[in-house]
């Protein structure tokens, strides 16, 4: 496959990006760690402070949280939670961004997370959003949007400053802005094959919430102009979806087994994925609603009934003309594990071949996964 | 024409020649250390087997789980696809296949030769050969005794874990309980039933299923695999081949 010169730069964007943060903290400005889709840039944007994403990929960090966390919960919860407690990724470069915040914006999704965010408080200032569960009735979203009022008014705490409507205005567009590139740049994973592999296109996803906006469309404007200008031979490759758990800085074992083994990954159903740009917040309704609108509708597994999911899956697999998806989920990671089943059938009923891929961030299933990974690239070809 | 198929197991290495689509000889030899080493023994002795000389060899085609170590393959299969055209080459009416075999346990779905799911075992020794093979010795039994004795129970004795070691420890605590060696035997069979049918059940077999790999050579699992899935198996003479012939048919096409 193609190699990009943007993708370059966006691998090297690390130490930049710390530097910056590192300066901002000089300055006064505050800097936010979150782990989850759930919370709205936005508003930390519009109170002046700036994000980086706590998600842990890692599984150097696993073995430190399990001083502390249960063996059996999934590993990004351990991972994330073994960088914070060690300020770092213990010897891993590119990790130092996790002992740099001033404060951690939680949400209350799945028992492993929440229960985590307690222990997490003992060793960082850790703000939780509760978030309602039932998405689609009114009084959830009513709930929720109480909860970005408080959870804007502790921004404005931290930072000192007033969010102004025109501020969460300005930041709604901004981050629209971003969406729609991200849109722009799944469209033309619609072609036959796709001019980019999903590896590829994945770690842009993992630093989504690692860069500054403005880098990160900086990083996607050039991206997008080159893989516009790649010239594809015509090769036919098993289109595959990837569906499930999120695959967080560091994690591109499933992906990278896929596209070894001869196939292309043409989207992911994650909150790598999809979950973080499809829907764009309404512009011309009161902010902080448009806002609530739009975050209560992410279709996470913690969410029940999640059917909104379901409908999303069997959509973006006839839009990416998908000949076969692979569900992907972490250990222990309940919500996305269950759930599978009714996808399953779901996709049953459409046509479509699912393979089910159940993993850690360990290397001991390789083989098996690899495998797997064959035999059902051999059933779609 | 003339094909070898290579199936590089975890414990055995299996061999197939056919020669114009028919099998003319067939090894099963164990893997030992070297995967590479067991599969170049199991082709030198195919090949003699079926008084074939090497220059006369169209097409050599590898699978298992050694399959990328068999360097003088021109080919690869996965050991899914393998048995599939293996067995339906046998039972062109096969919808389903069970393998058990040393280190994992699968489910096949199939329709005209053709995989359409499938579903495996490979974390966990529950489910496969291992699992009788350690629970044999605690029984102080040779693998083999373990499924005739079975067949004599009259009252299987019943295993929940599902983990070898805890199985292990569960039926060291039933002989210590004064339970017969047969209920014992029995009981551990069921549970390896249990839990592939469990799979089986998962992925949709119901008609027409096939069981091979080497414990299908165990006749106690495959009596308590009917009982548990309520139907008859097909089981071929020489359960253990399947895949090498699969990965045969696969070069000759």
């Amino acid at each position: 496959m193609q190699r990009f010169n943007s993708l370059e730069y966006i691998k090297n964007s690390y130490n930049a990006r710390i530097s910056q943060i590192a300066e901002e903290r000089k300055t006064g400005k505050k800097i936010v760690g979150t782990f989850c889709l759930f919370v709205p840039d936005e508003i930390i944007f519009a109170a002046g402070a700036d994000r980086i994403i706590l998600c842990g990929g890692k599984n150097e960090t696993v073995s430190i949280a399990e001083q502390y966390l249960p063996r059996n919960i999934c590993p990004l919860v351990k991972s994330s939670f073994g960088s914070i407690v060690n300020n770092g990724c213990s010897g891993v470069k590119s990790c130092s961004h996790f002992g740099m915040v001033d404060m951690v914006v939680a949400e209350n999704t799945c028992d492993s997370k929440k229960k985590m965010y307690e222990l997490l408080g003992d060793y960082v200032p850790t703000y939780v959003i509760d978030l309602p569960q039932r998405p689609d009735s009114p009084e959830a979203l009513k709930y929720f949007l109480g909860e970005l009022y408080k959870f804007k008014g502790a921004m404005e705490q931290l930072t000192g400053n007033k969010v102004t409507i025109e501020q969460l205005k300005k930041e709604i567009e901004s981050s629209n802005e971003t969406r729609k590139l991200f849109h722009k740049l799944y469209g033309l994973r619609k072609m036959d094959p796709p001019p980019i592999s999903g590896v590829d296109v994945l770690k842009v996803l993992q630093k989504q919430y690692f860069l500054s906006t403005e880098e990160l469309k900086k990083s996607l404007r050039m991206l997008i102009c080159e893989v516009e200008q790649v010239e594809v031979e015509w090769a036919h490759k098993p289109r595959i979806m990837i569906s499930g758990c999120p695959m967080a800085g560091g994690n591109t074992k499933i992906p990278e087994i896929i596209e070894s083994k001869g196939g292309v990954i043409v989207a992911e159903e994650s909150c790598t994925g999809t979950r973080s740009f499809w829907d764009l917040v309404d512009e011309d309704k009161d902010p902080m609603l448009a806002l609530a609108e739009r975050y209560i509708k992410i279709p996470c597994s913690c969410m029940s009934p999640n059917n909104r999911r379901i409908d999303n899956i069997l959509e973006l697999a006839r839009e990416f003309k998908v000949d076969g998806v692979v569900y992907y989920t972490l250990q222990f990671c309940h919500g996305y594990n269950i759930e599978r089943y009714k996808v399953q059938q779901a996709l049953k009923k459409a046509g479509i071949p699912m393979l089910a891929i159940e993993t850690d961030y360990g290397d001991s299933d390789l083989e098996q996964i690899g495998l797997r990974v064959d035999a059902f690239m051999e059933m779609l070809s | 024409m003339i094909s070898v198929g290579i199936d590089s197991g975890s414990a055995t290495t299996k061999a197939v020649l056919l020669n114009d689509g028919r099998i003319a000889a067939h090894v099963i030899l164990p893997t030992a250390f070297d995967f590479l080493l067991a599969a170049e023994k199991a082709y030198k002795d195919v090949l003699a087997d079926a008084g074939v000389d090497k220059t006369d060899v169209n097409h050599v085609c590898a699978t298992g789980y050694g399959r990328n170590s068999i360097k003088f393959a021109d080919r690869t299969i996965s050991e899914i696809t393998a048995h599939a055209m293996g067995v339906y080459h046998l039972y062109p009416d096969v919808n389903g296949i069970i393998d058990i075999g040393g280190q994992d346990s699968k489910v096949i779905s199939v329709n005209g030769g053709r995989v359409t799911d499938f579903l495996m075992n490979d974390k966990c020794a529950a489910g496969t050969g291992k699992f009788l093979e350690y629970t044999a010795k605690a029984l102080e039994l040779p693998i083999e005794e373990l499924g005739r004795l079975a067949l004599t129970s009259k009252t299987p004795a019943s295993i929940t874990s599902m983990c070898t070691v805890f199985a292990e420890s569960e039926a060291i605590s039933l002989r210590a309980r004064g339970f017969r060696k047969e209920d014992i035997a029995a009981g551990l069979i069921e549970s390896v039933a249990r839990r592939v049918a469990v799979m089986a059940r998962q992925v949709g077999l119901k008609q027409n299923v096939a069981f091979v790999g080497g414990v299908a050579k165990n006749a106690g699992i495959k009596v308590a695999l009917e009982k548990e899935l309520g139907i008859s198996l097909y089981v071929p003479p020489e359960p253990q081949v399947t895949g090498a012939l699969g990965a045969a048919l696969y070069c000759s096409s």
